[in-house]
């Protein structure tokens, strides 16, 4: 609980007049908030601000964040259900509403609305039910969507209210109900600008019923009066204004605005866009009717309520309020000329203006203009919404309105429109119009403010005569500006929050005024007030500023102008709103560019002069309707009905302005103590009430003005956005000056294109023409050429058939050519067949001849061998006889011998093809034997080859054995070296001969392969080593060192220590290869050997020759490769066997032998 | 080509599609079959095809020239030849080098000493390299021949071949395979360079022993094929393809005795594949062979 303690701290210090302290404890709270979730804190607020009314508490309540909002609404929900608190926690509310939180969308779940649209049903307590309704309409643009639901609540609460306006069943102080009259009028305007359709239904089912038909008629029609027709009504429908959809797209400002658009009353509406001309209208006829004498006197006495309304500060005293509200009103209904209440215009109000003498009259057209186009939109009934010309405006001119004042009229009418009428269509006077604006900006181009000044001062003289009059009555005007100002000046209080409205319109009366007084100084001549001008000019200079800041409103809301008082604008900032003015006022300008900056400027004096044309009017009218007021006033009260005439916020505004211009003045004379007693006089409550009644009231007007900043605020939005919408448009406008430039760029290059074009086409037609005219000429030449061949045809035709003719001709002469060579031919082989024929014939005449000569000789030759053979015919027949037969045998033999010839050829015939078939078979057979031969031998070869290798392997057997034995050898000559020292030499050398014989024998052997012959050689050699010396050391040494060594190397060996032995032993070279005589049993060993290789040789010798012969020539192959070793040895022994003793013949023979095989 | 004629004709196109050695058997048959047997045949077939293993040991003893190419001296010859190694068996009992206990290959070893003259005085003598490679070999060949006379031909003459025949090709082989290395893996070759490792591989076992004791007898059979019927270019693409199947391996080895050490004990799981590979990648370097013997 010490955070509560600390926030009661912070409460009571929240208010603390230190400045320091009061933003370390904002601070504070704001920390305190994020931190802080619960609703301690916001309930603990809420609280201290329902009991303190703390500003501070306000602040912060109104900036709460997301996660509070709920304990916010929670809380004043709860507060919303007590009676008592309900007012306080209603306007708390539309604090926070006003301020537009970013949960605002929330509101429309929370149930506090419900409790809200309970409280406003039921509550009857009038300053609750305006407040609460005021809130409502603040906040109805910010939850449209969720308006669906609550629709029928909403309007109920219209119905209730609008009812109660009219009933007044709490009998409430009247002037509460001028507070309730004016928020259900906004209430009246945000329903229908929201839910046209819905609402025209409601009003539809709830007025027709009878005992509402007096609300309607006395409260709901008035209202009425005051709006458009809604469009939605003509192309929306229920359901579709209810769509969310619809609503998603606009903003809080939008739907304010849009609310706004609908309205017709200036005070209330909002004139934009497509508006534009339509709020227009009833400028123009403002003017018409200032210029109408009877208009004008309502026309002053509602400028004297303009005047009002700036100073909201209660200067009037209240207790006048009561009475003065009917009077108030009570001009309206002079407009109304069908009706019968024609009631003497006065007014309270002026009265008041005449109490306060100070009020301006520079208020005065503003206002006029303001108030004017009520009475006049009501004296035309819907003339004005519906009709779209304004130039049958003058047409429709009430009644009241002279002859006189009709050219006059449609003068300044025709004058004003054309800013519409560029809109919709040109018409002659505004083009003139028009004229004379361009002349003027031509004049003084300088500066723009001049130039509507310019404008301003060319009209009333436009206007002729007229004018004249305005202009006296305008100077009047200018002192009561110059007084308001005056006043103004000394009250810097006003000044702020007035300024930012009004200073627009000031500038237009001031620019007014100002040039007014340089062009027509000479022509008013009733001007006594020069000295005011100067303060006037003087004052300007201050506000001037906010003027500057605050002059773009003025496009917006031109008729609002009448709020302002003063007049201020200075020459300086002339320029620059004048300026602004002409960048934010485009979009009427659907016309070219070029006008625009006529345009842009020449604006400002449209109003202006509507003003102007207005001013004079009601300034004359004011002084004249001031006294005739006075007299009105006192016949007594005015009907109520009048309210419906006047919109209830003009009914506020004045009973505002009145109240502060009682105020005001009750403060100068009455002190305070004394004031009850003094309000009795005006018939109002008791004075116990009486503060009650003002505190309340000042409660309301503290909403409406609090409901109006709202909506200032929502159209400073509004503003900013369709700024920057016409900065977009100038732009876009911009680009399409530069594309229309662009474009006619364009069209110049297509002209120049074009004409290049036509000039090709000029040149193409020459050249075509040239190309015919040739082509002609072709023709005709082709035409000649083909005649000509015709007829060449047709000749060489003709000579054709000629020559063919000829032809035939000649064929025929030739066959009769031919013909005729035939016949000669066949002639000439007649000839020469007849020719032969004769010679033949001759020929065988000669023979004949010839024979017949031989005949004869034959003849006589026959007779004379007739004779001979008559002789000698018996021997010769014998003889050839004889030889015929001789011929025959020899001629049978020859046959005989010739057939035996023949048949001994072909005997010896077949004998030779026998033989040589056998030769052939014989060679094939030795081919045959040849291969087999050779198979044989590569057979035998390779069993050679193993024998081979098991010979050497025997060999290596051999020498193995012998190693061993010769170390066996060894071992036992060691042992018994020392016992046979003396024998030595001899053995040794017996030794080394005995090895020499094994080496040479052992080759032999080994030839011969006989292995076991040379185990038992070795077998007989080993007694005589043993024996004998063997210390043939070096032999055995050397055998021993080179064990390795192959057989041809230790041949040499050998070799070599029998030679080295032989000096020593001098044994002869002869006996070197065999065991030398002497020793017996080298003796021995040799014949012994020799009779075995003998007896070996006989034994196989046969098989062995074939074998010997290939081996030999290995075996010597062998060693001559290696070493020249062992031929030596066969060299040496061979010469010496025939040296060697005759007892050697064995050894001879051996070697012989030995000879052979090698 | 008349046993061409006898032979499958679709043999052509086994070859084709990648059937290989489809019909080898039947044209080793075919081969054998003949009288006087063609050497040359047989040693282009053995380069060109695996042998059966039925065929492997005769084809071998005649490539080796231990048994003559006709079949009618087969038995003298090998009866010859088993007398001689009865012989020398006989005689080397005889001097005492060797005894009932010593064991085959020593005997072995022995008699080729022997029949080649090089028995040393006794058994005290220290082995020669050479005779460490004779012992390599023969005990692979112990393995794969059951007969000890056949063996100990085969292992004789397959050095007896390897020291006469392949001798200075076998000395060729180290500086052919870094050759082959740098086209194959360069990197790899870079790698073992780096370790100073190429000097010190195990060239003896590869070479000398060609691979006896390094690769399993399956797959030795077949590289002794190849060095048998005349190519001993083989061993260089088996040591080659050693090197690619165990290229991660032996770049993560970074020192040459490390690498050596890794050589020498290869894993035994996937030699049949080396092999192989081997065979293929020797084909593709060295062409199909012809009668390159």
């Amino acid at each position: 609980m010490a955070q509560q303690g600390n926030v009661g701290e912070l409460l009571s210090m929240l208010d603390s007049p230190s400045l320091g302290v009061l933003e370390d404890i904002t601070a504070a709270f704001k920390d305190n908030l994020i931190c802080d979730r619960g609703p301690m804190l916001v309930n603990n607020l809420v609280d201290y601000y329902l009991e303190t009314n703390s500003q501070q508490a306000l602040h912060i309540l109104s900036t709460l964040q997301e996660p509070h909002d709920k304990h916010l609404l929670d809380k004043i929900n709860e507060y919303m259900g007590k009676a008592a608190t309900r007012l306080p926690i209603l306007s708390l509310l539309g604090h926070v509403i006003r301020r537009q939180p970013s949960w605002k969308h929330k509101l429309s779940q929370a149930p506090l609305l419900l409790s809200l649209l309970k409280c406003l049903k039921t509550d009857t307590d009038v300053v609750v039910l305006t407040t609460g309704v005021l809130v409502l309409i603040t906040m109805l643009p910010m939850i449209p969507q969720s308006g669906k639901q609550y629709l029928h609540d909403f309007f109920g609460i219209f119905g209730r209210l609008s009812a109660w306006c009219l009933q007044n069943p709490g009998h409430v102080a009247e002037i509460y109900l001028v507070h309730l009259h004016a928020s259900v009028y906004a209430l009246f305007h945000r329903l229908y600008g929201m839910y046209p359709c819905n609402f025209v239904s409601f009003l539809r089912s709830h007025y027709s019923m009878k005992e509402n038909l007096e609300t309607f008629e006395e409260v709901v029609k008035p209202m009425m009066e005051h709006v458009r027709i809604h469009p939605e009504l003509v192309t929306g429908s229920k359901d579709h204004e209810l769509d969310p959809r619809r609503w998603k797209r606009l903003e809080t400002h939008d739907v304010v605005i849009e609310c706004a658009k609908i309205s017709l009353d200036p005070a209330e509406a909002s004139y934009e866009d497509g508006y534009y001309s339509a709020s227009r209208k009833p400028c123009t006829n403002l003017k018409h009717h200032q210029t109408d004498p009877s208009a004008s006197h309502y026309i002053d006495t509602q400028s004297s309520y303009g005047t009002s309304t700036p100073y909201s500060t209660p200067r009037l005293t209240l207790s006048q309020m009561p009475g003065q509200l009917p009077q108030i009103l009570s001009p309206q209904s002079i407009q109304l000329s069908t009706e019968p209440q024609q009631v003497t215009i006065w007014s309270p109000s002026a009265v008041c203006g005449m109490t306060t003498p100070p009020t301006s009259p520079g208020i005065v057209p503003s206002e006029s203009s303001q108030s004017s186009s009520q009475p006049y939109s009501k004296a035309f009934g819907t003339s004005a919404g519906g009709k779209g010309t304004p130039l049958g405006t003058p047409a429709t001119s009430p009644p009241p309105s002279t002859s006189d004042d009709f050219v006059h009229v449609s003068l300044p009418s025709a004058a004003a429109t054309p800013p519409k009428k560029e809109d919709k269509s040109d018409s002659g006077r505004p083009l003139l119009y028009r004229q004379q604006n361009v002349t003027n900006s031509d004049k003084s181009l300088d500066t723009p403010g001049s130039k509507s000044s310019v404008t301003l001062s060319d009209l009333p003289e436009f206007l002729g005569g007229l004018s004249f009059e305005d202009s006296a009555e305008k100077d009047r005007e200018e002192d009561a500006i110059s007084k308001e100002i005056s006043e103004i000046t000394t009250d810097a209080e006003h000044m702020v929050p007035r300024g930012g409205f009004d200073s627009p319109f000031y500038r237009t009366n001031e620019s007014l005024s100002g040039s007014q007084k340089k062009t027509q100084s000479a022509v008013s001549g009733a001007q006594g007030h020069g000295p005011t001008s100067e303060p006037l000019t003087s004052s300007l200079d201050k506000p001037g500023p906010e003027s500057a800041r605050e002059t773009p409103k003025q496009t917006f809301t031109p008729i609002d102008k009448p709020c302002g008082g003063s007049g201020e604008s200075p020459a300086g900032n002339r320029e620059g709103t004048s300026g602004e003015t002409s960048i934010l006022t485009p979009s009427p300008c659907k016309v070219p560019a070029q006008r625009r900056v006529v345009f842009g400027s020449g604006q400002p004096p449209l109003y202006e002069h509507l003003f102007e044309v207005a001013l004079p009017k009601t300034a004359y009218l004011f002084v004249g309707k001031k006294t005739e007021e006075l007299l009105k006033k006192v016949k007594g009260t005015q009907d109520e009905d009048c309210t419906a005439s006047t919109s209830p916020v003009e009914v506020l505004d004045r009973l505002i302005q009145q109240g502060a211009d009682a105020h005001t003045k009750e403060l100068n004379k009455l002190s305070l103590p004394s004031k009850s007693a003094d309000w009795t006089h005006f018939g109002g409550s008791p004075p116990s009430d009486e503060i009650h009644t003002l505190r309340n009231q000042l409660l309301l007007l503290h909403n409406q003005l609090l409901y109006e900043r709202f909506k200032r605020q929502q159209h400073a939005l509004r503003n900013r956005r369709l700024l920057r919408k016409v900065i977009k448009a100038t732009a876009l406008e911009e680009h399409n000056a530069a594309m229309k430039d662009q474009l006619k760029l364009q069209e110049k290059e297509i002209q120049a294109l074009k004409l290049s074009l036509q000039k090709e086409q000029a040149r193409y037609h020459q050249f075509q023409e040239e190309h015919e005219n040739i082509v002609a000429q072709l023709h005709s030449q082709i035409r000649q050429l083909q005649h000509d061949r015709e007829e060449f045809y047709n000749q060489s035709q003709e000579l054709q058939t000629k020559l063919e003719d000829c032809r035939n001709m000649i064929t025929d002469l030739r066959l009769e050519l031919k013909k005729a060579n035939n016949k000669v031919c066949h002639t000439e082989l007649l000839l020469s067949q007849v020719s032969q024929k004769l010679s033949n014939s001759e020929s065988v005449q000669q023979q004949m001849e010839f024979l017949n000569r031989q005949l004869l000789v034959l003849g006589e030759v026959n007779e004379l061998y007739l004779e001979q053979l008559q002789h000698k015919h018996t021997d010769t027949t014998k003889e050839v006889e004889m030889l015929h037969a001789a011929y025959r045998k020899d001629l049978e033999k020859a046959k005989l011998c010739v057939q035996q010839q023949s048949q001994r050829l072909d005997a010896s015939q077949k004998r030779i093809a026998e033989l040589e078939s056998q030769l052939s078979k014989k060679d094939h057979l030795f081919v045959e034997q040849k291969k087999y031969l050779e198979d044989v031998k590569i057979k035998a070869r390779g069993q050679l080859q193993a024998v081979e290798s098991r010979y050497k392997a025997q060999k290596r057997i051999t020498q193995a054995f012998e190693l061993e034995i010769l170390d066996l050898f060894g071992r036992l000559e060691k042992s018994s070296l020392l016992k046979k020292l003396e024998d030595e030499k001899t053995e040794a050398a017996e030794a080394a001969e005995e090895r020499l014989d094994c080496g040479n024998e052992g080759c032999a052997d080994a030839v011969a392969g006989y292995s076991e012959e040379t185990i038992g050689r070795n077998g007989e050699t080993k007694p005589p080593s043993t024996r004998g010396s063997s210390s043939s050391k070096g032999g055995s040494n050397s055998e021993l060192s080179t064990p390795e060594k192959n057989q041809n190397q230790r041949f040499i060996n050998r070799w070599e220590t029998s030679m080295l032995l032989e000096p020593s032993t001098t044994v002869p070279l002869t006996v070197g290869s065999l065991p030398s005589s002497k020793s017996f049993l080298g003796m021995k060993s040799r014949e012994l050997f020799r009779n075995k290789s003998e007896s070996q040789c006989d034994e196989q010798g046969g098989t062995i020759n074939s074998l010997s012969d290939t081996l030999k020539t290995e075996l010597c192959k062998d060693p001559n490769m290696e070493t020249k070793a062992p031929p030596s040895p066969n060299n040496s022994l061979s010469p010496k066997i025939p040296e060697s003793s005759v007892g050697q013949l064995h050894i001879m023979d051996y070697n012989e032998t030995h000879h052979d095989h090698s | 080509m008349a046993d061409d004629s006898q032979r499958n004709f679709r043999s052509v196109y086994y070859e084709k599609v990648g059937f290989r050695g489809v019909e080898e058997k039947k044209s080793l048959e075919i081969l054998l079959k003949d009288d006087r047997l063609d050497i040359e045949k047989l040693c282009t077939f053995s380069q060109r095809f695996p042998l059966p293993s039925m065929y492997r040991i005769l084809v071998w003893k005649v490539l080796l020239g231990i048994i003559p190419p006709h079949h009618k001296s087969h038995a003298l010859v090998m009866n010859y030849r088993k007398e001689q190694y009865w012989d020398v068996h006989h005689a080397l009992r005889v001097i005492r080098f060797i005894n009932d206990s010593t064991p085959q290959v020593d005997v072995f070893l022995r008699i080729h000493q022997l029949e080649s003259g090089k028995l040393p005085r006794n058994l005290a003598f220290p082995l020669e390299p050479e005779d460490e490679v004779f012992l390599a070999i023969a005990k692979a060949m112990e393995e794969m021949v059951e007969d000890p006379i056949e063996c100990y031909w085969l292992v004789s003459s397959f050095v007896n071949q390897l020291n006469s025949k392949h001798k200075d090709a076998l000395q060729q082989l180290p500086k052919i395979l870094e050759q082959y290395l740098n086209i194959e893996d360069n990197r790899l070759l870079m790698h073992l360079k780096a370790c100073a490792a190429m000097s010190k591989l195990p060239y003896d076992l590869w070479f000398k022993k060609c691979f006896a004791g390094c690769l399993p007898e399956s797959s030795l059979q077949r590289v002794w094929d190849k060095i048998i019927s005349g190519s001993c270019k083989i061993l260089v693409f088996v040591a080659l393809e050693i090197f690619l199947t165990f290229k991660m391996k032996i770049i993560a080895l970074t020192t040459a005795e490390k690498i050596t050490q890794f050589l020498e004990n290869i894993p035994q799981d996937n030699t049949d594949a080396i092999v192989s590979k081997a065979v293929d990648l020797w084909r593709t370097h060295c062409g199909t062979p012809a009668h390159s013997v």
